[in-house]
C-alpha cells in the first residue's frame, strides 16, 4: 500500500501478505522523504537549525522546534526567563491541540466519515489563527529563540485564545457525538489492534500510544521540563480493554488530551507572570535571554519531549564548524520512526479492512519519520 | 381503476405515431396494403423509440439535480454544527447573516415571507454572535441567488473532463473482459428505467410482472462489478470486486423478500398496480402498513448502490476507489453515472412502492374537504403526477446524503454479517406482516380504519426505544466490546461555558 | 501537579551510578542538566566495547531499564582514538501492564512524587567510544529492547556502525539501491552547495555544478 495512496498519512509504503481478507505479514518501507535534516544541521547555525525543525513534522511544527531548542539550551547552557517557559507552553499546547485534531480529520475519513475532515479543519483553523497571532505563519512558525521566544504575546491574544479555546471545548462535543455515538464507528475501532503496555515501553513506543493502554506514563510529568510542573493537570490515561489499547482507546485518549491541552492554555494564560496581558518588544530580557553561540568541541546536549505522538529526543553534540558556532552532529529521536515498524506488526491477524483504522489510530506522520 | 392524470406522453406519442402512419399510408401511391400490414409493427417501433428517448431524457435531466442535491446539501452538512442542525443553516447564519438571503431574489417579492419567518425562527433558535470569530471560516462569498446556480454547472463540467479524457487499457488486463463489465453495468442499469413509471402514463414498457423483472436486471449489475475488478489485473481492484459482489449478492435477499413483502400487500407483480393500490385502493400509502418493509428496502438499497455506509468495495482508504480503479475517461465517467442512476433508481422505487407513487400527500383527504376541496382537487390536478414523484425521489435521495456525511464506513464481514444474521431475518418477519395483512386485514375494498396508524404508532414506538441511549453510568462499568470506557469519559454538556 | 522529586531523583541516580561503575570497564557518573523550573539528574556511562552486551544486559535486568529512546553514530575522522562515537539514550519509565480486576483493567495512575526506588524514572546516556577501525562495530541490542532494532538499522545506514547480532540488517532511510559503503553522515561526504546561498545569490541555478543541471537542486 503506497507510496501513492490517498490514506496512508504521508509517503511511506507498507507491504502486506495476505491471505484473503486476513494479513498475514506486513513490512514498512520508509525513507521516501529522508531529507537529510541531520547532516544539513552539521552546517548550520544554532539559530538556523530552528528552521528545520519545525518541517520535521509540518502538522506538529511547534513541538518539534521546542524540542530542538531546549536541547540547544541544554548545550550552550541558558537559562530560560520563566515568562518566556509560559509562553512557550501555551505554543506548544495550542500545537498539539492543532496536531490532534488533524489527526482526528484524517481518521474521520479513514473510517468512512467524511465529515470529521471538514469539521476538524474548521476547529484547526481556529487554533492556527492563534498560532499565526504567535508565531506569524500558519504553519511553520520558527517561533522560539535560544534563549525564549521571538515575540511576546500579542495584544488581545488571552481574549482570543481564551473564547477560542472554550469555544472549541464545546465543539469537541460534537466530534464525541460523530464517533462515539455511532455503532459504526465503535464496531470498525473496537477489538481492533490490540497492543499491550509493557510490549510498547520495551518497543519503544511513547506518548498517547502507550497512554491508551492504561499508563500515565508522560515525559512531561516523569522527566519534568518548562514549566509543567507548576500548572494542575494530570496527563490523560484511558482504561483500555482487558487484551490491551484497541484503537478506540487510542481514540479516545487523544480526545482526551485535546481536553487537556485546552486546559493547560487557560491556566497558563491565567499564571504567567507579569500578566497575559503585558506586551514587551521582541528582545526584551524578560522574555529573551542572552545566549552564547558558540559549544565548544566536548559539550553536549540533550533533552527528551513530550511530542504529539510520543516521546521526541534531540542529542546535540557541540563543536562543529566555525569553532563551535554549528554543531558536530545532531541527533534526532522521532516517535514516529519507532512505532510504524511496531504498528506494522500490530496489524498481522486482522483484516485488510482495518489497516486503515489500525495505521490511523497511530497517528503516522513521515515528515518526521525520515528526517 | 387506474389513476390518471392530464400528461399523457404515451397517449400522444402513440396519437402521433398513429397519426403519421396514417398519413404516410394515404400518401403512399403503391404497396398500400402491404404498408397497413406493417403499420402496426411499424407504429410500435417507433412509438417505442420515442416514448424510450423520452423517458431517458427525463432521467437524465433530472438526475443532474441530484448530483446537485448531493453537492450542496453535504456542504451544508459538513460544516455545519452537529448531524441534525445542519437544517437550521438555511435560516441561520453566522454573525446574525444568512448566507445570500437567498429569499429575496425570489421572484414578485414572494420571499417575503420567507424572510419574516426568518426573523421568527433566528429570534427563538438563532445563533448567538460570539460566534464570529470563525465566522470567517463559515461566510460563504456568494450573495443571491447566485449561492444556488453555480453547482448547477459542475455536471457538465464533468462531463467534459470525463469526456476528454484518456481510455487506458492495463497491459495484462483481460482486454474482452475489460470492456465488456461497464457495458453490463450500465445495461443493466439505464434497463432498469424502462419498467420505471414515471407517471400514470409515462413508462416506457409495462408487463404484467415489472417488478421482478426490474429486481431481475438491477441483479445483474453485480456480475458486471465483478468482472471490472477482475479484469484490471490489479490486486486491489480483485479484492475490492470480490467484496462488492459478495455484499450486493448478501443484500439482493432481504431485498427481494421486501419487495415480495410489497408485491403481497399490493396484490400484483405490476409496478402501476402497486401505484393504483396504494392510490385508489388502499388510499393509504405502503410505508404506514409497513414500515419495517420500508425501512428494510432503504437500508438494502444503500448496499445495493454502495453508498456510505456501505461503501467497502470503493473505500478509499484502503482500496483507493476499489473495482474501478482503473477505468478512465469516459467509462469511469459513465459507471460514476451509473452509480447515480442506481441511487435514482432505488428512491423512485421506494417512491413508488412505499410513497404512493404520483400521488400528493392527503391528495384524497384534501380533496374531500367541506368548502375548498374542490378548488385544492382542481389545482391539484393541474400538476402533473410525475412532480410529486420526482420531488419524493428527491427528498429521499437527501436523506441517503445524509446518511452518507453522517455515518462511517462498515467493514465488510460486518456488513456481510449485517446482512445476512439481521436483515434476513427481518425481511422474513417483514413478509409474514404483508401476508398477514393482506389475507386478514384487508376487507376486499379498504383497510379498517384501524389497521394504518396501529401499525405506524408500533413502528414509531420501537424506533423510539431502540434510539434512545441507556444509562451511562451504567455503560461505563459494563464490559467491552460495544461499551465505551473511558477513566473519565465525557459526554455532551459536560464542559459548560 | 505531582512530579519526581528532584531528591528522589538524584538519589536513584547516584544508586545507579554507584552499581554501574562496579561493572567492568563501565565507567557512570551523575550529570545535571537544568531546564525550566527543575533541574534533571541523568547517568552518563562511558562503556568500553567489549563488556558493553553484559552492560547492555544488566541495565535491563538489574536496574529495570525498559525503554531504548536512540541511538546515535557520531564520526571523529580527526582523532584517532576517538574515531567512532556510539551514544545510546534509555529511559527507565516503571510502566507495567496494568492490572485487571473483575474484567476490567485498572489503569496504572502512577504518583510521581511517591515514587521509589526501581520506579524512579531516571535517562540515562551511554557513550561507546572506538578507535580508529575501517568497521566499527557493536554488539547488538535488539533482542533486549525492541525498540532498539530500527534505531541500529538507522545507525548502520546513516553512519556505517556495524551490529554484531543484529538480524535483518537494511537500509531504511537511504534507498536500497545505495552502493555498499555509502553512508552519509560521515565526515568525509560533505554537502554540496555547502556555501551556496542559491536562493539570495543564484536564483536561477547558473552557478550550479554541469553535472547537476537540469536536476532539482
Amino acid at each position: 500500500m503506497g507510496p501513492q495512496h490517498p490514506m496512508t498519512h504521508g509517503l511511506w509504503t507498507l507491504k502486506i501478505k495476505v491471505d484473503g481478507e486476513t494479513v498475514v505479514d506486513t513490512e514498512p518501507e520508509l525513507g521516501y522523504i529522508h531529507r537529510g535534516v541531520e547532516k544539513i544541521c552539521e552546517s548550520r547555525d544554532f539559530t538556523q537549525i530552528t528552521t528545520y525543525c519545525d518541517r520535521l513534522c509540518y502538522a506538529s511544527a511547534n513541538t518539534w522546534s521546542h524540542a530542538y531548542i531546549y536541547a540547544a539550551e541544554d548545550l550552550l547552557g541558558v537559562e530560560v526567563p520563566e515568562r518566556a517557559e509560559y509562553i512557550r507552553l501555551i505554543a506548544v499546547e495550542l500545537q498539539r491541540i492543532a496536531s490532534h485534531l488533524m489527526w482526528l480529520g484524517a481518521y474521520g475519513p479513514d473510517i468512512g466519515n467524511l465529515s470529521a475532515l471538514v469539521w476538524c479543519l474548521r476547529e484547526r483553523e481556529m487554533m492556527m489563527d492563534l498560532l499565526q497571532e504567535l508565531g506569524g505563519s500558519r504553519m511553520h512558525y520558527n517561533f522560539p529563540r535560544i534563549g525564549g521566544v521571538k515575540r511576546d504575546l500579542p495584544t488581545g491574544f488571552a481574549l482570543r485564545a481564551r473564547h477560542k479555546v472554550k469555544l472549541f471545548l464545546n465543539r469537541m462535543q460534537e466530534y464525541e457525538a460523530l464517533f462515539d455515538e455511532s455503532t459504526i464507528f465503535l464496531i470498525r475501532s473496537q477489538g481492533v489492534g490490540y497492543t499491550k503496555a509493557a510490549e510498547m515501553i520495551n518497543a519503544g513506543v511513547s506518548g498517547p500510544n502507550i497512554r491508551a493502554a492504561g499508563v500515565n506514563y508522560d515525559i512531561r510529568s516523569a522527566h519534568p521540563y518548562s514549566v509543567y510542573s507548576e500548572l494542575d493537570w494530570e496527563p490523560a490515561v484511558e482504561r483500555s480493554s482487558i487484551k490491551g489499547a484497541d484503537c478506540y482507546d487510542r481514540y479516545r485518549i487523544r480526545m482526551e488530551e485535546m481536553r487537556n491541552s485546552a486546559n493547560l492554555v487557560l491556566q497558563a494564560l491565567d499564571k504567567i507572570p507579569g500578566g497575559a496581558e503585558t506586551y514587551h518588544e521582541p528582545g526584551d530580557p524578560k522574555i529573551l535571554a542572552k545566549a552564547p553561540s558558540r559549544a565548544p568541541e566536548g559539550t553536549s546536549g540533550s533533552h527528551h519531549f513530550e511530542d504529539s505522538r510520543g516521546e521526541s529526543m534531540f542529542y546535540i553534540v557541540g563543536g562543529g564548524e566555525g569553532r563551535g558556532k554549528k554543531p558536530y552532529r545532531v541527533s534526532i529521536r522521532s516517535p514516529m520512526f519507532i512505532t510504524i515498524p511496531y504498528a506494522a506488526k500490530t496489524m498481522i491477524g486482522y483484516k485488510v479492512a482495518d489497516i486503515p483504522a489500525i495505521m490511523g489510530s497511530f497517528d503516522p506522520c513521515i515528515g518526521e519519520t525520515d528526517r | 381503476m387506474a389513476s390518471t392524470d392530464w400528461l399523457d406522453i404515451n397517449g400522444w406519442v402513440s396519437l402521433l405515431v398513429g397519426f403519421s402512419m396514417d398519413t404516410v399510408h394515404d400518401l403512399l401511391p403503391f404497396y398500400q396494403s402491404e404498408f397497413a400490414s406493417v403499420q402496426p409493427m411499424l407504429e410500435t417501433l417507433i412509438s417505442t423509440s420515442i416514448i424510450c428517448t423520452i423517458i431517458f431524457g427525463l432521467m437524465m435531466t433530472t438526475l443532474l439535480a441530484l448530483t446537485w442535491i448531493e453537492r450542496k446539501f453535504i456542504g451544508r452538512l459538513m460544516d455545519r454544527f452537529g448531524a441534525t442542525t445542519s437544517l437550521r443553516s438555511l435560516w441561520v447564519g453566522e454573525s446574525g447573516v444568512t448566507a445570500g438571503d437567498w429569499w429575496n431574489q425570489l421572484p414578485l417579492g414572494i420571499g417575503a415571507p420567507i424572510g419574516w419567518l426568518n426573523g421568527i425562527l433566528n429570534s427563538i433558535a438563532g445563533n448567538d454572535h460570539k460566534l464570529e470569530t470563525i465566522s470567517r471560516v463559515n461566510n460563504r462569498g456568494y450573495h443571491g441567488i447566485w449561492f444556488l446556480l453555480p453547482g448547477l454547472f459542475q455536471n457538465v463540467a464533468d462531463f467534459v473532463k470525463f469526456a476528454s479524457k484518456e481510455h487506458i487499457v492495463p497491459e495484462k488486463a483481460d482486454k474482452f473482459v475489460f470492456e465488456i463489465a461497464p457495458v453490463i453495468i450500465l445495461a443493466t442499469t439505464i434497463m432498469v428505467f424502462a419498467f420505471i413509471p414515471f407517471g400514470p402514463h409515462i413508462w416506457a414498457a409495462n408487463p404484467e410482472l415489472s417488478l421482478l423483472f426490474m429486481m431481475a436486471i438491477f441483479g445483474i449489475a453485480p456480475l458486471g462489478v465483478f468482472f471490472a475488478g477482475w479484469s484490471s489485473n490489479n490486486k486491489y481492484t480483485l479484492i475490492g470486486g470480490m467484496r462488492s459482489a459478495a455484499q450486493l449478492t448478501a443484500y439482493e435477499i432481504p431485498l427481494l423478500i421486501t419487495v415480495l413483502g410489497v408485491a403481497v400487500l399490493s396484490g400484483s407483480f405490476n409496478v402501476i398496480e402497486i401505484v393504483d393500490f396504494q392510490i385508489e385502493q388502499s388510499d393509504t400509502w405502503n410505508i404506514f402498513l409497513l414500515p419495517l418493509g420500508g425501512a428494510l428496502f432503504l437500508i438494502t438499497m444503500i448496499a445495493e448502490v454502495e453508498r456510505i455506509p456501505f461503501d467497502m468495495p470503493e473505500a478509499e482508504a484502503e482500496l483507493v476507489e476499489g473495482w474501478w480503479t482503473e477505468y478512465g475517461g469516459m467509462r469511469w465517467g459513465l459507471m460514476f453515472a451509473a452509480e447515480y442512476m442506481r441511487s435514482y433508481a432505488a428512491c423512485l422505487l421506494f417512491a413508488l412502492f412505499f410513497l404512493g407513487g404520483w400521488q400528493f400527500p392527503f391528495e384524497d383527504t384534501l380533496a374531500s374537504l367541506p368548502v375548498i376541496g374542490g378548488a385544492i382537487a382542481s389545482i391539484l390536478s393541474l400538476v402533473p403526477g410525475v412532480v410529486w414523484l420526482i420531488a419524493k425521489a428527491y427528498v429521499l435521495f437527501a436523506g441517503f446524503v445524509w446518511v452518507r456525511a453522517s455515518l462511517h464506513r462498515v467493514r465488510t464481514d460486518q456488513i456481510l454479517e449485517f446482512g445476512w444474521r439481521y436483515l434476513l431475518p427481518l425481511s422474513i418477519v417483514n413478509l409474514g406482516v404483508a401476508i398477514y395483512l393482506r389475507l386478514e386485514v384487508w376487507t376486499g375494498e379498504s383497510w379498517p380504519i384501524w389497521a394504518a396508524p396501529t401499525l405506524s404508532l408500533i413502528a414509531l414506538a420501537l424506533f423510539i426505544i431502540y434510539a434512545i441511549d441507556e444509562d451511562k453510568d451504567a455503560l461505563a462499568y459494563s464490559r467491552r466490546p460495544y461499551n465505551i470506557q473511558a477513566s473519565d469519559k465525557a459526554y455532551p454538556g459536560k464542559h459548560k461555558e | 501537579m505531582r512530579v519526581v522529586s528532584e531528591k528522589t531523583q538524584s538519589a536513584a541516580a547516584e544508586k545507579m551510578a554507584k552499581s554501574l561503575s562496579k561493572m567492568d570497564g563501565v565507567e557512570a557518573s551523575v550529570n545535571e542538566r537544568v531546564n525550566g523550573t527543575q533541574t534533571r539528574y541523568i547517568v552518563t556511562v562511558d562503556v568500553d566495547v567489549e563488556n558493553w552486551r553484559a552492560t547492555a544486559e544488566s541495565l535491563r535486568n538489574d536496574h529495570e531499564v525498559d525503554y531504548c529512546s536512540m541511538i546515535t553514530g557520531i564520526h571523529w575522522p580527526e582523532s584517532t582514538e576517538k574515531t567512532w562515537e556510539i551514544v545510546y539514550h534509555f529511559l527507565r519509565t516503571g510502566v507495567t501492564d496494568p492490572a485487571i480486576e473483575e474484567g476490567v483493567v485498572v489503569p496504572n495512575i502512577v504518583d510521581f512524587s511517591k515514587v521509589k526506588g526501581m520506579n524512579v524514572p531516571l535517562e540515562l546516556q551511554i557513550s561507546i567510544i572506538l578507535g580508529d577501525t575501517r568497521t566499527p562495530s557493536v554488539a547488538s541490542v535488539q533482542d533486549i529492547w525492541a525498540g532498539a532494532d530500527w534505531n541500529e538499522k538507522e545507525t548502520w545506514d546513516l553512519v556505517g556502525i556495524v551490529f554484531d547480532g543484529h538480524e535483518g540488517m537494511r537500509r531504511v532511510l537511504n534507498p536500497h539501491e545505495s552502493p555498499a559503503g555509502f553512508h552519509p553522515l560521515q565526515k568525509q561526504h560533505k554537502l554540496r552547495y555547502h556555501d551556496h546561498e542559491e536562493m539570495y545569490d543564484d536564483a536561477q541555478g547558473f552557478m550550479r555544478k554541469p553535472s547537476d543541471v537540469g536536476k532539482v537542486k
